[in-house]
């Protein structure tokens, strides 16, 4: 395969297993993000494609050859640190041509690449500037063009926007993206960040309790979690405790609600996930599908949007509606509200 | 946490701010006064009685004359400072050469390991330097275990003795102070962020050539300490020349108590003791000139 590919990758710490058989392909010039909380395994995953740490079982392949056993130093894939790790005592132009120069590349050559990537990353002319010079986000495409100075097959990122504001996260994420897609270099991005990974990636791995809990494109991921730990984690959900009554039905308290597909066999127990802005409120019942009457107990009016929270049989679900669509009601006051067939989700428990 | 977080709280005026220039000086008066009174008035007394007047019998009188300043100016005096500084150069190339990688090592140990180590260097220091010295002169002497083991394997002469000499003077004035050099690094290297290592070995620099290329680079500055701190220690080793050094190996301290307590020349004591101040404070000055202008062109 051209890419990069995990083969049930396992990390354990004494009983502590950090990844769990993670298996994963990864096409040539794809932009895939780790995404999950912290502890959830997939720094553990990100050091172990770098040479950093060593597998406990598994293997990773780059085109088809095996190098898990090759070290870091051997594999030069290009990593930005989520301390970024610049080297103080060197300059601007000498942290980019650090390996360049390990390699005993050409002075000239060097020069010409620094001043290459210095253009590539916006920071033009900069080669003799200190570290300690630089702003937070110069420091941070600094750190990006010293990583790929090397070509490196693959272009690893830990949580290397953690630190910034987030107007200036916002921009290096939109040039990050920008650059890889001008690269087309196999990029993998470790973040905690739903947003930052649901804008930048291709491919888009779930992670929690060291295994692979979901991947795929991130709409899919949004609009189809594959378990309750996905709808929990991406975005927000409603998470209804229901009871299977048959292949597309579910009853939540005392309403039958119609799904399009259960799973389980009648009388299990499931979780019912639903976001919220595919919610409908109205004041007044229509007495369609899927509608069940609550109370309104929170309105918090974000400008751009309304959020609501409605009691609805001892649980409060959570909606939002564009001003536009908002009906004007104030807690305390009774509202119904609908759950769309098409946009109810059955999962296990 | 920075200073100004740090808060006092009295009875009488509340919480105050360590920050505020009273408390600030309030602080400060202790330790203030105890530098004024333990170094800048005996620095100024010796200064004095370095321009004194010498009398008979280790007595002086006050006045100001250049007489024992005019001594130092003399080829002992120049090779007495000629090998105290030799002395305390190559007990700092030694002592850092074996400290920085012996704390680079402790500090990329598990944490167990390393509280074992530190606790043995600090042990170690609690060895008084009388005992050590004296231990070293059994160790190295005709009958020491030192000896009778090279004798043994032929490497020594039967009856030879492996002190007074120069490297006897240096390998115990390294083994004294090797375990502060250690501490002094310790702290430094232990807050090394890791992430800089792996980054260098991301980019293709195996163990060793990030050692040299990154680790000591970033701990030029402490490194520089660490030698100051053994030349400036050295320089003023007294003990251990006298007990396992021959007269070629004594320093200018024990030039210094020499001329006081053996001649009874306070006043040229005193203006020896002055000419070693005023060149530590050169060798500071130059030293931190030096890499004041190496940070520039950094």
């Amino acid at each position: 395969m051209f890419g990069l590919e995990l083969r049930d990758l396992t990390k354990a710490y004494g009983d502590q297993l950090a990844a769990d058989h993670v298996s994963l392909s990864i096409p040539h010039g794809a932009f895939v993000c780790f995404l999950g909380p912290s502890g959830c395994g997939k720094t553990t995953v990100l050091r172990m494609i770098a040479g950093l740490e060593t597998p406990t079982s598994g293997a990773i392949l780059l085109n088809g050859k095996d190098i898990t056993g090759q070290p870091a130093n051997s594999r030069q894939f290009g990593m930005v640190f989520q301390s970024l790790a610049l080297f103080p005592h060197l300059s601007v132009g000498e942290n980019i041509a650090f390996a360049l120069r390990l390699r005993g590349e050409d002075p000239r050559r060097r020069k010409a690449r620094v001043a290459e990537l210095l253009e590539l990353v916006r920071l033009p002319g900069l080669q003799g500037r200190a570290i300690s010079q630089l702003s937070g986000g110069q420091r941070q495409r600094v750190a990006i063009a010293r990583a790929l100075a090397q070509e490196p097959p693959v272009f690893l990122l830990d949580e290397p926007f953690s630190a910034l504001d987030a107007k200036l996260r916002e921009e290096m994420q939109g040039e990050l993206r920008a650059l890889q897609r001008r690269l087309k270099i196999t990029t993998i991005l470790v973040t905690h960040d739903q947003r930052e990974a649901m804008t930048m990636a291709d491919t888009i791995v779930v992670m929690g309790e060291g295994r692979i809990q979901q991947h795929g494109p991130p709409v899919a991921i949004y609009r189809r979690p594959a378990n309750r730990f996905v709808a929990d984690f991406i975005g927000a959900s409603n998470l209804l405790p229901v009871e299977i009554l048959d292949g597309h039905t579910v009853r939540y308290g005392v309403t039958a609600l119609r799904v399009g597909a259960t799973c389980g066999v009648g009388g299990a127990q499931a979780t019912l996930a639903i976001r919220p802005e595919d919610l409908i409120l109205t004041r007044a019942a229509r007495g369609e599908d899927n509608e069940m009457a609550g109370v309104i107990s929170l309105v918090r009016d974000m400008g751009a949007y309304v959020e609501y929270r409605i009691d609805c049989q001892g649980q409060d679900i959570l909606g939002v509606a564009t001003p536009r669509d908002w009906i004007g009601a104030n807690p305390g006051e009774i509202a119904h509200v609908r759950l769309p067939v098409e946009s109810c989700q059955v999962l296990a428990r | 946490m920075t200073t100004a977080d740090v808060a006092i709280t009295s009875q009488a005026s509340g919480t105050r701010r360590i920050g505020e220039p009273w408390v600030l000086a309030g602080l400060l008066t202790a330790p203030g006064l105890y530098i004024i009174i333990m170094a800048v008035v005996p620095a100024f007394l010796m200064v004095q009685l370095s321009l004194a007047h010498r009398e008979v019998g280790g007595l002086w009188s006050p006045g100001f004359e250049l007489t024992q300043y005019r001594q130092l100016a003399t080829p002992l005096f120049a090779r007495v400072m000629g090998f105290s500084l030799l002395l305390a150069v190559a007990g700092a190339a030694i002592c850092v050469s074996l400290a920085f990688p012996a704390a680079y090592f402790i500090t990329r140990m598990k944490r167990r390991a390393q509280v074992a180590w530190l606790v043995f260097l600090l042990g170690s220091l609690s060895l008084s330097e009388v005992l050590i010295v004296f231990a070293f002169q059994v160790l190295l002497s005709t009958s020491g275990t030192l000896a009778g083991a090279l004798s043994a394997v032929g490497l020594l002469a039967p009856g030879a003795s492996l002190y007074p000499n120069f490297p006897a003077v240096l390998s115990c004035l390294v083994y004294l102070l090797l375990p502060y050099v250690i501490l002094y690094f310790y702290p430094a290297l232990s807050q090394l962020d890791p992430e800089v290592e792996q980054a260098a070995a991301t980019m293709g620099a195996s163990r060793f050539s990030t050692f040299t290329s990154v680790v000591l680079p970033m701990m030029r500055g402490q490194i520089l300490t660490g030698v100051l701190l053994v030349v400036i220690f050295t320089f003023g080793a007294y003990l251990t020349p006298l007990v396992l050094g021959r007269p070629p190996q004594w320093t200018v301290a024990i030039h210094i108590s020499n001329a006081a307590m053996g001649a009874g020349n306070v006043p040229l004591a005193a203006a020896y003791a002055v000419a070693v101040v005023v060149f530590m404070v050169a060798l500071l000055a130059l030293t931190r000139l030096l890499s004041r202008r190496r940070g520039a062109e950094a």
